[in-house]
């Protein structure tokens, strides 16, 4: 069930008050999961799955279940907003263009969109609807987020390529706010083919619900997750070291991507990075503690990495629990 | 009709004019999709307008990396030199760069490279008000798509004839630099960010490992395939043709000079061959087809040595990925 959200955190997604203190949000992909999940660690919810239009009972494709989706989240306390395909052909346009009035008319209090054409749209047609730039939108330099800005985008993604050191000064030169994901599968591409459709037979279960298996790629201690059309890191990213500089910096959006995760790994994930963050911004001598590790590290079943967060190879972490926690084997323990 | 041909040194500048490209494009050292062994010193780039000039053909340069923020005004210095020495045209990628490069030298045509990935005719229309004047298709759209987008809008398309297509989407892909990114600055100033075919140039093509499938611990199938074929296209060529499309671009910087001048010499003569035959009469490609054939196994060949010593690559160690700032 929806239960209410972390409303009591102080936050101004507008840019215009003086009371901004950080937004904590996650992804859901349907309605199901929407009424499955304990969204009280968030602040707000982007609804839809960007990799697949046959993904199960898609937001983006029941418009319904949109509207009430938005409805639900708004009613929670909670900001309400409708994400868009990663990569649409021209054939996506008409339904993204009937979800973008969904958004517009209930109204949802943003749309992200990850492809320029989109944003084309959006902007033309939809004037007064808030725009945030997705991941693959493909933001890599302030000249960039500065053309998106003038197309009304009112907050970026930049690409997950991108060093917390681009990103800052990116935010810093533009003047827009930078969403971060803190924690999840970082996603590594996108493609128009689901190779998992070749083995519906083989394995007796079938499209849509084919994709949410447990998948990964895995080879010779490489391990990626693969949800057929979409590709992500096996590793999940983990900032929870690292949040009093992201909060230095100025960062206030922070994202728990868990698109392809269970209800349990968003609630439990989000409250690890509600209390954190909380944490990071009334104590300057914060640690993360060692009973956050031990969420983080039941749900990370390849291990934990920083993408490219600090410049390096996307699957390393950095840090003190970098020994620790970087990689292990197995299925870990459940937490309850 | 353009055909426009790779070049990854001088050599290949000659022998892609020689066998009848109109136009080449090389990438100068750090700023092009490929690894810096197959790009070009700003001198070479130079020698390179001179010898395609000389030989009837224009030069594109391809600055088709997403570079950093503090690398656009560089960016910028080096087109002034390049447009001050003639070249005939950009291939770009990150917008911020293709709207500064186009209020500085509004004249200069900018192709919109396959990098930036642009999916839709809501998208061209996008790019074209950035100043993009040509786009480069992703090999995934259909000749439906590319229709579409030839009656909806006033924009030149370029279809890659010969490529690797990939599992994803050229452009929205960093499954390389997951695996291995090294950073390191080379004497000019640019961060090559090898690994990241994105930002620098060097692809590990790590979705043709011999990937397993696991379902949580349990292993599924033995072996699965990201898809990433290298292709020639011939059927559709007549009909690209006929559809008005303005630029037909062979890739593949990397492959050794002979093997690419025999395939633009194959695409020069199948284009004039197919422009010259009578309309009324169908175009037979049985012979072209196996003319083809002679030139894949080769191809074939030395794709595969890429692939294995990038792979191999991908395994070792970054001995220093400090950020070189």
């Amino acid at each position: 069930m929806v239960r209410a959200g972390a409303g009591c955190t102080p936050v101004d997604v507008d840019g215009g008050g003086a009371m901004k203190s950080f937004e904590l949000n996650t992804t859901i992909s349907n309605r199901r999961n929407l009424l499955e999940s304990d969204l009280s660690p968030f602040d707000a919810v982007y609804l839809g799955n960007i990799y697949c239009r046959l993904y199960e009972q898609n937001f983006l494709e029941r418009l319904d279940d949109l509207r009430e989706g938005i409805a639900r989240v708004k009613e929670a306390g909670l900001k309400a907003y409708v994400t868009t395909y990663a990569a649409p052909r021209n054939n996506f346009l008409p339904k993204i263009r009937k979800a973008l009035e969904v958004a517009a008319s209930v109204p949802a209090d943003a749309v992200e969109v990850h492809n320029l054409g989109v944003l084309r749209m959006a902007h033309e047609e939809f004037p007064g609807l808030k725009v945030h730039i997705g991941g693959f939108a493909n933001v890599y330099t302030d000249a960039g987020a500065q053309v998106l800005k003038e197309y009304g985008a009112q907050r970026v993604t930049p690409n997950y390529e991108l060093s917390l050191e681009e990103i800052d000064e990116l935010a810093r030169a533009v003047d827009v706010p930078a969403e971060i994901l803190v924690h999840g599968k970082m996603p590594l591409g996108i493609s128009d083919y689901c190779f998992l459709l070749d083995y519906e037979e083989k394995w007796g279960i079938k499209c849509p619900t084919l994709c949410q298996l447990d998948l990964f790629v895995k080879k010779d201690g490489w391990a990626m997750r693969s949800a057929g059309k979409g590709i992500m890191s096996g590793k999940d990213v983990c900032m929870l070291e690292h949040l009093p500089a992201l909060l230095r910096s100025g960062h206030w959006a922070f994202r728990i991507e868990a698109a392809y995760e269970t209800p349990a790994y968003r609630q439990q994930i989000g409250q690890v990075y509600r209390e954190a963050l909380e944490r990071a911004m009334a104590d300057d001598s914060y640690a993360a503690e060692e009973r956050w590790w031990e969420v983080v590290r039941a749900h990370a079943q390849i291990g934990l990495c920083n993408g490219f967060y600090f410049g390096k190879t996307g699957m390393e972490y950095l840090g003190v629990q970098s020994g620790a926690l970087a990689s292990f084997t197995g299925r870990p323990t459940a937490v309850d | 009709m353009e055909l426009l041909a790779p070049a990854g040194n001088l050599e290949m500048v000659k022998a892609a004019v020689d066998s009848g490209a109109n136009s080449i494009y090389v990438g100068p050292r750090g700023w092009s999709r490929r690894r810096d062994a197959y790009e070009l010193s700003d001198e070479a780039v130079r020698e390179a307008i001179v010898i395609a000039h000389d030989g009837g053909a224009k030069l594109r340069i391809a600055v088709n990396t997403n570079m950093q923020s503090r690398e656009v005004p560089p960016l910028l210095e080096k087109m002034q030199t390049y447009v001050a020495w003639g070249v005939d045209g950009a291939i770009m990628t990150d917008l911020g760069a293709i709207a500064h490069v186009h209020r500085r030298f509004p004249d200069l045509v900018i192709h919109a490279s396959i990098g930036a990935n642009i999916l839709n005719n809501e998208d061209v229309k996008f790019y074209r008000s950035l100043g993009v004047t040509q786009v480069v298709a992703d090999t995934k759209l259909t000749l439906r798509e590319l229709a579409s987008r030839k009656s909806d809008i006033d924009v030149g398309i370029e279809i890659l004839i010969h490529a690797n297509k990939c599992y994803t989407y050229l452009g929205k892909c960093w499954m390389s630099p997951y695996h291995r990114l090294e950073r390191g600055v080379d004497p000019f100033g640019k961060d090559l960010f090898k690994g990241s075919p994105n930002r620098g140039g060097l692809d590990h093509r790590v979705c043709l490992e011999a990937w397993e499938l696991y379902n949580g611990t349990d292993l599924l199938e033995k072996r699965v395939e990201l898809k990433n074929d290298a292709f020639f296209l011939l059927d559709d060529i007549p009909k690209l043709i006929d559809l008005g499309v303005h630029c037909l671009k062979v890739q593949g910087r990397e492959y050794p000079v002979p093997l690419v001048g025999k395939i633009v010499k194959f695409y020069r003569e199948l284009i004039d061959a197919y422009l010259a035959h009578p309309k009324e009469e169908s175009f037979d490609l049985t012979e072209w087809q196996a003319q083809l054939m002679a030139i894949q196994s080769p191809r074939d060949a030395a794709r595969t040595r890429t692939t294995l010593a990038l792979l191999a690559e991908a395994r070792q160690p970054v001995v220093s990925s400090a950020a070189p700032l």
